[in-house]
């Protein structure tokens, strides 16, 4: 992986590394590819996608609304809160 | 000037009508107070495990099927990652690598004719929550009520060459969905939603000009004035080269009408889609599939024309009944309970459509029981109760369930019979008011009329005004 996408992939998930994590995490990365290369071997030319690895399908319930939580109790663990409203850091506008 | 071609393509966003929301059994109903609609999942919390909302699947097939795509028979959900506020989990659940519906097509009128717009796809996806900023404190307040309601995204192609087009599509879409009771697609209240992708070329060149994105458009009326200014910006800048297009998102300001250029933020979108591990991809079975097919209305057109060519309606009111699926519904159960389709047409198209305009209700949002509106026709045709009344019963109607026949008879609704009783209250109001039998005499008209109201007043209105009329002539004339 080249440095710049690492930086561009800090900058979108609020991450910021130092120099020397920068360099062990290229090492790591660059080192799993390599080694997940090996599966370019397997001739996947007829193989189905797997879309899940559990062979659990269509879990899904009936549309029905109910109320279970009440918003204090959800609030509780929260840093700020204002008018029930989650209080955040203002985002550059 | 050299001769240049719009290519347009929409993203539409619609909330679907269902009750609860998408993963959660949060209510997905429109309004409360903030952060009334939330439990831990939909706000975020670790641990939490979706569970889809089987009613989303069936009406994202119901659009599928009605704008002509194939149904994705395994459809699977991912993660659109990115970071904001608004997304409790920094990440959103859509559908990207195998969505419910492909490959449709809709089909739009405008004043050169017929043209279809072809669908690439229809997703299930949900929606973020509102962001609130306060300036007093210079932070940012979060509202996770809209976080999951669910939603389907309609990707079109880049079909369209003109706004005029746009709206056509849009119009289409609308009337399409709110019949098929998928939404109620009503931009004002962000329930359909949409985002235009527009570029300008050189006609006859293949290659796609410099794209530009509004997003979160809410208004026809916008959309058409966005469209307008965006190609001749676009034009302005290729032809005099007054500025350097970029492919860019810009905020469409309907007041000053103008569009702006999104600061990046908004715009540095790498959203790294990933299958997500926790929503079990959905199998849609024959039985499953043939359920929804067998559920698809007539569409309005068709209607239109069935009620023109079988019931013999007018134009004008088959498709004025017609925008409506309520009044659709309303008028085929009406018509077969009293089989009198324009007296049916006739009372939906005054006295519902006065009745919901006063109650500032759109035409889907009719309570009245198609059945029981039929009963009561019934009941005034048989004369058993008076027009007058009836339309008293009527406001009843749209506020809860009743039998018009048996509610008549409790509130003494029920024309009266007995002309004897009818007989003895006319005798004694002329023989109270020998001034107006002789003015009517006089040839005064209007004295008539005065006497006449004062039986109807004295009888409640339950009596046939014919009959009344009838009896009233008779004992002036005596007199
Ligand atoms: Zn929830």
């Amino acid at each position: 992986m080249e440095r710049e996408t690492l930086i561009l992939l800090e900058k979108f998930d609020q991450l910021s590394l130092t120099d020397e994590e920068r360099d062990a995490f290229l090492k790591f990365y660059d080192k799993q590819l390599e080694e997940k290369k090996a599966l370019d071997a397997v001739d996947t030319e007829n193989v189905e996608r797997m879309v899940h690895v559990m062979p659990i399908m269509t879990v899904v319930r009936e549309d029905e609304a109910k109320k279970i939580y009440s918003r204090e109790d959800l609030q509780k663990g929260a840093p700020a809160t204002s008018e029930g409203y989650w209080q955040v850091p203002r985002l550059v506008e | 000037m050299k001769k240049y071609e719009t290519v347009i393509g929409l993203e539409v966003h619609i909330e679907l009508a269902t009750k609860s929301k998408i993963f959660c059994s949060c209510s997905a109903e429109f309004g409360g107070e903030q952060n009334d609609h939330v439990c831990p999942a939909c706000c975020g919390m670790p641990g939490m495990l979706p569970v889809t909302n089987k009613r989303v699947v069936d009406l994202g097939m119901t659009a599928g099927m009605m704008l002509n795509c194939e149904i994705n028979r395994t459809t699977t959900f991912d993660k659109k990652n990115y970071y904001y506020p608004d997304l409790p989990c920094s990440y959103q659940t859509t559908q990207w690598f195998a969505p419910i519906c492909v490959n449709g097509k809709v089909r739009i009128q405008t004043s050169k004719g017929e043209k279809d717009i072809r669908i690439k796809q229809i997703h299930m996806e949900e929606d973020a929550g509102k962001l609130v900023h306060d300036d007093w404190t210079d932070t940012s307040l979060v509202d996770y009520n809209r976080t999951s309601v669910p939603l389907i995204e309609i990707v079109s192609q880049p079909d369209f060459s003109s706004a005029e087009e746009v709206v056509a599509y849009l119009e289409r879409l609308r009337s399409l969905l709110r019949f098929a009771k998928v939404s109620q697609c009503r931009m004002e209240q962000g329930s359909m939603r949409c985002d235009v992708n527009l570029s300008i070329r050189e006609e006859g060149e293949t290659k796609l000009g410099v794209r530009t994105e509004m997003k979160n458009m809410n208004s026809i009326s916008a959309i058409t004035r966005a469209i307008e200014y965006e190609v001749a910006r676009h034009i302005d800048a290729l032809e005099n080269g007054t500025e350097e297009l970029v492919q860019e998102t810009r905020r469409w300001d309907d007041v000053k009408g103008k569009s702006y250029a999104m600061r990046s933020k908004e715009t540095a979108g790498d959203y790294r889609y990933f299958p997500d591990p926790n929503v079990m991809p959905i199998v849609i079975d024959d039985e499953w599939f043939d359920s929804i097919k067998a559920s698809l209305p007539e569409f309005p057109e068709v209607k239109k024309a069935r009620f023109i060519d079988e019931l013999g309606l007018s134009e004008y009111d088959a498709d004025l009944i017609t925008q409506s699926r309520a009044f659709c519904d309303c008028f085929e159960a009406a018509y077969k309970e009293c089989g009198e389709a324009k007296e049916v047409a006739n009372w939906l198209i005054s006295d519902c459509m006065n009745m919901l305009n006063k109650k500032g209700s759109t035409m889907d949002q009719l309570k009245v029981d198609g059945t029981a509106l039929g009963k009561l026709i019934k009941l005034v045709m048989e004369s058993k109760v008076t027009r007058g009344n009836a339309k008293k019963i009527l406001l009843v109607m749209d506020e809860e369930t009743i039998d018009p026949e048996k509610y008549a008879t409790e509130n003494n609704f029920i024309v009266s019979n007995d002309t004897a009783n009818i007989e003895k209250v006319i005798k004694e109001i002329v023989a109270a008011d020998p001034k107006s039998v002789a003015d009517y005499k006089g040839g005064k008209e209007k004295a008539l009329m005065a006497l006449f109201g004062k039986c109807m007043k004295t009888l409640k209105g339950n009596c046939d005004p014919q009959v009344l009329r009838k009896i009233l002539l008779e004992e002036i004339d005596k007199a």
